[in-house]
């Protein structure tokens, strides 16, 4: 218990710090680290995901209509509300978790266990600015282009491969698509995934700065530690994300009657 | 008088350094501005423990530190701070960071901190190479898990070097190195010297008994 009231404190800690440093982008090391935090995390997975997530729109569409039977327009409908606003932003969480949030906690419980964090530290060199900052926000960036890239791709997938096994023309799922779609849409993913990279880039630099001992056993324990606990966090920003959007702003609070 | 005591005290060497430890090993060690010292200290804790005090200019309960003419006992953050900039040390606490080359490593704090230049780095990282025989091209490109002891050794120098530290510590600089190897890194001290005229080197080593 008090260990999680610790890792709750620390990574608030950590990501005021790192939220409150981002103009350190600047500096050119930083930057550096931080291109390079881009291109890992969202350039070299984007190849992996490309069949996945095309496939995922055919899906959607070819089940919602035949087990549900529903006509087009529910079909593009779900298309929307399925791949903007859940699937994309999760499946880019999930993919930026394994590869990335993985990598990143091993590589940084790496520096702390063999003294390269302290080497820094004698360098005057500020851990948050030099580790954390480009880190966060590269992931942040990559979820976010990542999670537009899944999204192009289902929607793309399911408009162009959809009309061969269900009744329904490229044209006619395309122009329901154009005209459905609201910017509602668009800020909900942009805002969802940019929270979910904050979220997972915090929780893996946290645990990869504080691993429970210095000894090489520790990292396997922070990576699942981090890995973990990434998912939990990520599961509860959507469950509370849809709550405030969905609940709240369009239905108001839910008042029990007696 | 007070003129008397003035002139005492420009007569008198100036300290870079004074540290003394109490406890089963006394330690005690003054060492002149401006001097190359070669201490032997009785075992690998005291090393690591005399390094660790200077590197982060705070000592623990049981040990003594001045730097520069200053106690560092009760030093606020920036003057802490202020002091650990005229300080560097080639050592295995301040090692090379392992996912950057060789490069970036030499160029990681003067990229940070804004000075040097690049360009007065590329020079200073040049020149440290020629006088040690490296061929830059290549030695430069290589991660540190692709150099061997003394290239790791040359490539922490050539960044101590660029930092321009007042007061510079060297520790067991011999470790793991092949005798031909040893009698390369002994120019380390002529490198710092001709840098650096009135800087203060120190070695230092665990006295083999």
């Amino acid at each position: 218990m008090l260990r999680a009231v610790r890792e709750i404190e620390g990574g608030i800690r950590l990501s005021l710090n790192a939220a409150g440093r981002l103009p350190v982008l600047r500096k050119p090391p930083i930057l550096e680290s931080f291109l390079r935090q881009v291109y890992f995390t969202g350039v070299t997975a984007s190849t992996g995901v490309v069949l996945r997530a095309s496939l995922l729109g055919v899906l959607i569409i070819a089940i919602t209509m035949d087990v549900l039977d529903a006509d087009v327009d529910l079909a593009v409908k779900i298309l929307l509300l399925v791949v903007f606003r859940e699937v994309g932003p999760l499946a880019a969480a999930v993919v930026i978790i394994l590869r990335s949030g993985t990598a990143m906690s091993a590589e940084m419980a790496m520096m702390r266990i063999s003294g390269q964090t302290r080497a820094l530290r004698y360098m005057n060199i500020d851990l948050y600015d030099y580790l954390v900052v480009p880190r966060v926000a590269g992931v942040m960036v990559a979820t976010l282009a990542l999670t537009f890239y899944i999204q192009a791709l289902a929607v793309a997938g399911g408009l162009l491969f959809s009309p061969f096994i269900i009744e329904a023309s490229f044209m006619e799922l395309a122009s329901r698509l154009f005209d459905l779609f609201s910017p509602v849409d668009f800020y909900y993913s942009v805002i969802k995934a940019l929270l979910f990279g904050f979220a997972i880039s915090a929780c893996c630099c946290y645990h990869g700065l504080n691993p429970p001992d210095l000894t090489q056993n520790a990292v396997p324990k922070v990576v699942t530690r981090a890995v973990t606990q990434c998912a939990m966090l990520v599961l509860t920003i959507n469950a509370v994300f849809a709550y405030i959007v969905f609940g709240i702003l369009f239905f108001g609070l839910v008042k029990a009657t007696v | 008088m007070s003129a008397v005591l003035q002139s005492e005290a420009r007569a008198a060497p100036q300290l870079a350094l004074r540290y003394a430890r109490h406890g089963k090993r006394e330690i005690a060690i003054d060492v002149p501005a401006g001097s190359v010292q070669r201490l032997e200290l009785p075992d690998a804790a005291s090393r690591s423990a005399f390094v660790t005090a200077v590197l982060k200019a705070r000592c623990e309960a049981d040990e003594e530190l001045e730097l520069f003419g200053q106690p560092v006992k009760n030093l606020s953050g920036r003057a802490r701070q202020k002091l650990r900039s005229r300080l560097g040390a080639l050592s295995p606490i301040v090692g090379l960071i392992n996912n950057l080359n060789a490069w970036e490593n030499i160029s990681l704090p003067s990229a940070y901190h804004g000075k040097p230049s690049l360009a007065e780095v590329a020079t200073i990282t040049q020149e440290v190479l020629d006088v040690f025989g490296l061929e830059p091209r290549t030695f430069l490109a290589r991660v540190p898990d692709e150099l061997g002891r003394l290239e790791r050794k040359i490539a922490a120098f050539a960044r101590l070097m660029i930092a321009g530290p007042e007061l510079a510590i060297i520790e067991s600089l011999d470790d793991g190195l092949s005798r031909a190897e040893c009698a390369r890194v002994a120019g380390f001290e002529q490198e710092y010297r001709r840098r650096h005229p009135a800087g203060t080197l120190i070695f230092v080593d665990i006295r083999e008994e």
